[in-house]
């Protein structure tokens, strides 16, 4: 293990908004202007490198991961040493600007590869709680933070949620619907042939943005979901990053191929009619890690059988369940954290 | 027409629209087209790109298409994500770039501005 490096492990926040007035749904968030999105990302200290839009939403690549921009709902995913919870403080006074006010916020993460890189707030998972308690307006009166355990103690899956118990859903812009979740994957120990594909050989000539294509294209990345939009950036030396865009849905990639630190995540939103087995294996596929963690956040009650599904469909490649653990949010839903390891590896 | 010369053109009708192509096709000039949206985030991200750049080929014809205003055009070049930008010479499609992507659409239109004036 290098003694540090670059932190592939994201930290993610998803925030929802309310109006009383239903015809700022329609637009919402994604009136922001640019200049303000700028504000937003400055204070986590990232840029845009791309973007694109839909009929649904605004998806946007940073250098340091993703941002997707819906009509009452934004995701902000953030890896390296970003301030993430500091983009709450703006993003409430731009939507405020609008009409809109916060009901909902969702922070999530890993375990960080480097805990010690870190800046504050994200010195701890304490640390992390308590900005939110203090940043966090005191209408979202449901709250919780909670660290899911697996059986290694370097693999903790951090949750924290706040919630005003009574908007996030009745003013969601999509129907609410039971059978939809959300699923983070982290993977480390990526196979080192495999990882070599997401490093630009040197004077390639290519664009960041034609350079990310080919990566997609060369990985199979675009298997995954072979109907959605892909958004995808290839960065100098190596990494990648990609966002999808599938109506409604989006799916989102991140890439740290460095040995002694490799890491990739795959995040995207599902439904227990989808094809879940196929995006589970291609993934795997793509990158062969030695460690994997899924995480699953339902609306409400979780569906057992899907995530006993997720664990039957990467068996069969060599990924053994290690750990499972549950947690309910207040208002929020619940999450199931599984933990993999390879076979492989398993001495 | 002097006044266009350096400006992104924004259509407001199909008539516009037909006008403008017919006329970049006679001229032979590079034509590109910005299918954008006013709701779209990106599009604003890079507005300031494509006026840039719309100074800098002044031998290139720049149009902008909203795609709510717009919408049978927009339908007929089959865009689905916006910003699209279609790249046009004497007629043909020689280039499409989808979405904000610097890089990518300063090295199409340069390429093709390149092959137009030579």
């Amino acid at each position: 293990m290098a003694v540090s490096g670059f932190e592939g492990f994201e930290k993610r926040l998803e925030l929802h908004f309310f109006s009383d007035d239903p015809s700022i749904f329609q637009l919402g968030l994604r009136m922001i202007d640019f200049e303000s999105i700028q504000q937003v990302l400055e204070a986590v200290q990232c840029t845009v490198v791309s973007a694109v839009g839909n009929s649904y939403f605004d998806a946007y690549v940073l250098s340091e991961s993703s941002l997707f921009v819906y009509p009452t709902k934004i995701i902000i995913k953030t890896c390296g040493t970003t301030q993430l919870l500091k983009s709450i403080h703006p993003m409430i006074h731009f939507a405020h600007l609008l009409g809109l006010t916060l009901c909902s916020c969702r922070y999530t993460r890993g375990s960080f590869i480097f805990p010690k890189a870190q800046p504050f707030p994200h010195t701890s998972f304490k640390d992390e709680v308590a900005y939110l308690e203090d940043t966090i307006p005191s209408n979202l009166c449901y709250r919780k933070g909670s660290i899911m355990p697996s059986k290694s103690s370097s693999h903790c899956w951090h949750v924290f949620t706040a919630n005003d118990g009574s908007h996030s859903r009745s003013h969601s812009h999509m129907p609410y619907d039971n059978d939809i979740f959300t699923m983070e994957i982290c993977m480390t120990e990526l196979d080192p042939i495999l990882a070599r594909k997401f490093f630009r050989r040197a004077d390639d000539g290519k664009t960041g943005d034609s350079a990310g294509k080919e990566m997609t294209e060369l990985t199979g990345i675009n298997e995954i979901n072979p109907q959605a939009l892909i958004c995808d950036f290839a960065f100098d030396p190596c990494g990648y990053s990609m966002n999808g865009m599938d109506g409604d849905w989006y799916s989102t990639i991140h890439v740290t191929p460095e040995e002694g630190f490799s890491y990739a995540s795959f995040e995207c939103v599902g439904s227990i009619n989808d094809d879940i087995v196929h995006v589970l294996r291609k993934v795997v596929q793509i990158f062969r890690p030695g460690t994997m963690s899924i995480s699953t956040t339902w609306n409400e009650v979780c569906n057992n059988e899907v995530w006993k599904q997720m664990a039957s469909a990467v068996e069969p490649l060599g990924l053994k369940c290690r750990s499972c653990a549950m947690d309910q949010f207040p208002a929020a839903g619940d999450v199931v954290f599984q933990t993999f390891t390879a076979r492989r590896k398993s001495a | 027409m002097a006044s266009e010369e350096g400006q992104v053109i924004s259509c407001h009708t199909v008539e516009a629209w037909t006008q403008q192509l017919e006329k970049g096709n006679q001229n032979k000039k590079l034509i590109v087209v910005d299918f954008t949206a006013s709701w779209c985030g990106p599009c604003r991200f890079i507005a300031p790109l494509l006026a840039e750049l719309a100074r800098t080929y002044t031998n290139a014809t720049f149009l902008k298409v909203d795609v709510d205003e717009l919408k049978t055009v927009a339908q007929d070049w089959a865009v689905e994500a916006m910003p699209t930008f279609v790249i046009i010479k004497e007629g043909t499609i020689v280039d499409r770039v989808v979405g904000a992507k610097k890089d990518e659409l300063q090295q199409a239109i340069a390429k093709h501005a390149a092959t137009a004036s030579a």
